[in-house]
């Protein structure tokens, strides 16, 4: 069955002020879709909602998972009914590998964790060792990821481009139905967005749903969306194909301010 | 005096007589445990007031509560395959080249690959030292913890039993860890193991030592580590004892010319644990690092009470000690850098970082400085603070639970510790006994080697 993503008339914010004013949005799985809207618009604010954090609040609207709100669940359920989102500032955790990291997240996402009984030996809650071995060599071959990489410490020192690509392995690793990519191409070179955008190119398809959060156009050139939605002030404004994207970019962004700013005061 | 009778048997000289015989120790030694009995009856109990106690209360420890030393007789298996199941895990985890296990004092067994036999280098227990090699014993038991350190201390000396003699001869490097296994499985025994290392000059070697077991017990133990000049010494002190145990500890290391020595405490276990490290750098020369990591959970209690003596020019010593803390538990941490005149071109490092996982847990930290050199350069440092939520947003995005979560990044924290350690194998078996105490497994054991 195709999974749904459903959000629903979200109003959302941060201490009583309205960030997400009325976000509609659905996503099949298989499909790719692109949000592009200028800075301080409110798209990492839907990205952080999606998933869960605490530190935002829901004033009305929902999120539907196949058909099922999401509200009430924290945010490692959601992570394990099948979202994901690539941070635009993923955090850097001291002294925590790679390999260590992501053994541990698989394993719960794919289900080991909850099957430990009361009272197992250690680590019988986790993906055979072998089992994720093969499967994280295999997937930094398939990112053009170095071997060392999975000893290093999590984002730690990491280069921007470096912490993109650790969130694409990550993205590999966990497939989720839903992947929300904020920014993922914000900060690098072209060579870093093409490497990063070859990455997601070979992780869509039909099992997975994605939703490219942007500024630019530019990593459009090499991931080629479905549908392109111009997101400001905390809506979705206009929607479209691909060819909307294009447009932005010739364009920028002024005219949709023009357009509809009039439309939030009135 | 039967074993019947000596089970009677409450802390006093009559219980250090019929230890030393039981023991069939040479007169010196039974003098040496009646000498330390009248300082232990010498010295008062601590009140509370004095600065070491201010923090940590003896409220519930009442020394009639225990046996003196454990009675069961046990005897000695030449075959690691032999021991029980349990010790064989706990080798299985450290490649060694030599391994002692013990059980309330008493060796169960004890091996040293032969080539490092023939180079001279001694790993037993210490009763086998006394009756063998009474003349190395004689030049460095007590001589470092002396018998009226503290009270504890001079408990210890009239009551010890078991525990590690390691001697390298000159120019010898041993190249594996060894290991000693120190058990206390008799329930509401006392255990008081004392640990000698002694490395002659340009010897190398390092030695990891895991103290558990002690249900309703106590232990008070010491470490005296003689590191001669121009030597390595790594030792490390895993105390993963029962949550119900009092812990006494008095370590003491005295670095000679261009020695150095890595000291690191792994404090899991135990209900109380009160530890005091002595780092006296004697020589020019020396280097120190003394390492610290614990991680306190119900209403444990754990104070860790370091002393960086810079004695002589030329010396460094550096301190880390890191700690997480859960529920009503609590650290103490009290570090002294004191500089003599003379000591110049001093290097002293103190740092005491704790992750706090509860409101309801706390860590103190009471730094203390006192230098009378002038070239010198000092810092210290206490941190106490949670962990980010941003982190705990971060690891719970990728399905890890809030507990989960949190011990990742507490087994994070603790890395920094285990880097210093700079030995792939200890770092391994001290990653799984982090593991075992967090209650997760770390995955990347031999990654990508
Ligand atoms: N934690 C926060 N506290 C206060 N204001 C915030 C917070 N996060 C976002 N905002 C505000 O919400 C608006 C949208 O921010 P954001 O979602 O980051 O936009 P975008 O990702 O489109 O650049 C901005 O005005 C920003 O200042
Ligand atoms: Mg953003």
């Amino acid at each position: 069955m195709t999974s749904t993503l459903e959000i629903r008339d979200l109003h959302a914010g941060i201490e009583g002020k309205e960030i997400l004013k009325g976000v509609n949005l659905t996503i099949r799985q298989g499909e790719i879709h692109a949000l592009m809207g200028p800075n301080g618009s409110g798209k990492s604010t839907l990205a952080y909602v999606i998933m869960g954090h605490p530190g935002y609040e829901v004033y009305s609207g929902d999120i539907l998972l196949d058909g099922e709100s999401i509200l009430e669940m924290e945010p490692d359920e959601r992570a394990r009914a099948g979202l994901f989102l690539a941070f635009q500032y993923p955090v850097a955790i001291p002294g925590v590998t790679v390999a260590n990291f992501l053994r541990q997240a698989v394993s719960a996402v794919r289900g080991y964790t909850a099957q430990r009984e009361e009272g197992a030996p250690i680590g019988s809650n986790l993906m055979p060792m072998r089992e994720f071995r093969k499967e994280l060599t295999e997937a930094m071959k398939m990112l053009g990821i170095d071997p060392s990489f999975a000893r290093r410490y999590l984002n730690e020192g990491f280069s921007g481009g470096e912490k993109k690509r650790a969130e694409i392995l990550q993205l590999a690793l966990l497939k989720p139905k839903f992947a929300v990519l904020d920014e993922t191409d914000s900060g690098l070179d072209i060579d870093a967005v093409r490497a990063v955008a070859e990455g997601v190119n070979r992780l869509v398809g039909p099992d997975l749903g994605v939703l490219i959060i942007t500024h630019y156009q530019r990593i459009l050139n090499y991931i080629e969306p479905h549908y392109v939605h111009v997101f400001y002030d905390g809506r979705v404004v206009l929607s479209g194909g691909p060819e909307l994207a294009q447009e932005l970019e010739a364009k920028g962004y002024d005219w949709i301010r023009e357009k509809f700013a009039e439309k939030v005061t009135a | 005096m039967s074993i019947k009778e000596a089970l009677d048997l409450t802390f006093s000289p009559d219980a250090v007589k019929a230890l030393s015989e039981m023991l069939d120790e040479p007169g010196w030694m039974l003098d040496l445990r009646l000498t330390a009995w009248r300082f232990f009856e010498e010295i008062p109990w601590p009140t509370g007031k004095e600065e070491t106690w201010r923090r940590t209360s003896l409220r519930g420890f009442k020394l009639e509560n225990y046996k003196p030393f454990a009675t069961e007789v046990l005897t000695e298996v030449t075959q690691e395959a032999s021991l029980a199941t349990v010790y064989q895990d706990h080798l299985a985890e450290l490649g060694s080249a030599g391994e002692l296990v013990m059980d309330g004092g008493q060796a169960l067994y004890h091996h040293l690959r032969d080539d490092l036999a023939e180079k001279g280098v001694i790993f037993t227990d210490l009763h086998t030292a006394v009756r063998e090699y009474p003349e190395l014993v004689q030049r460095t038991f007590a001589q470092m913890v002396p018998m009226d350190a503290n009270k504890f201390a001079a408990l210890h000396y009239a009551f010890w039993r078991g525990g590690t003699f390691l001697y390298v001869p000159r120019n010898v490097s041993v190249d594996l860890p060894l290991q000693t296994i120190a058990r206390l499985s008799q329930e509401g025994a006392a255990g008081f193991y004392h640990t000698i290392i002694v490395t002659e000059e340009s010897a190398t070697v390092t030695l990891m030592e895991d103290y558990f077991g002690g249900v309703n017990g106590m232990h008070n133990g010491v470490v005296e580590i003689f590191p001669g000049p121009n030597s390595q010494v790594r030792y490390v002190h895993v105390q993963e004892f029962d949550g119900t145990l009092w812990n006494f500890g008095t370590h003491r290391i005295r670095t000679q010319r261009d020695a150095e020595v890595v000291h690191l405490m792994a404090s899991w276990g135990s209900r109380v644990s009160k530890v005091w490290i002595n780092l006296d750098l004697a020589e020019p020369g020396g280097r120190g690092q003394l390492l610290g990591l614990y991680f306190t959970t119900d209403r444990q209690h754990v104070d860790h009470h370091t002393m960086q003596n810079h004695i002589a020019p030329n010396c460094s010593s550096d301190l880390l000690y890191k700690g997480a803390l859960k529920d009503h538990s609590r650290s103490v941490y009290q570090g002294y850098i004191k500089v003599w005149p003379g000591a110049q071109k001093t290097d002293a490092y103190q740092a005491n970082r704790n992750l706090i996982l509860d409101g309801s847990a706390r860590a103190d930290s009471i730094p203390g400085l006192e230098i009378e050199a002038d070239d010198v350069r000092c810092t210290h440092g206490a941190t106490a603070g949670q962990i980010p939520e941003e982190y705990i947003f971060y690891l719970e995005s990728r399905g890890l639970d809030r507990s989960q979560a949190e011990r990742l990044v507490v087994s994070g924290f603790f890395q920094e510790v285990l880097e210093r350690v700079e030995n792939a194998d200890v770092q391994r078996k001290l990653e799984s006994t982090i593991a075992e105490r967090l209650g997760v497994e770390l995955a990347d054991l031999g990654f990508g080697e």
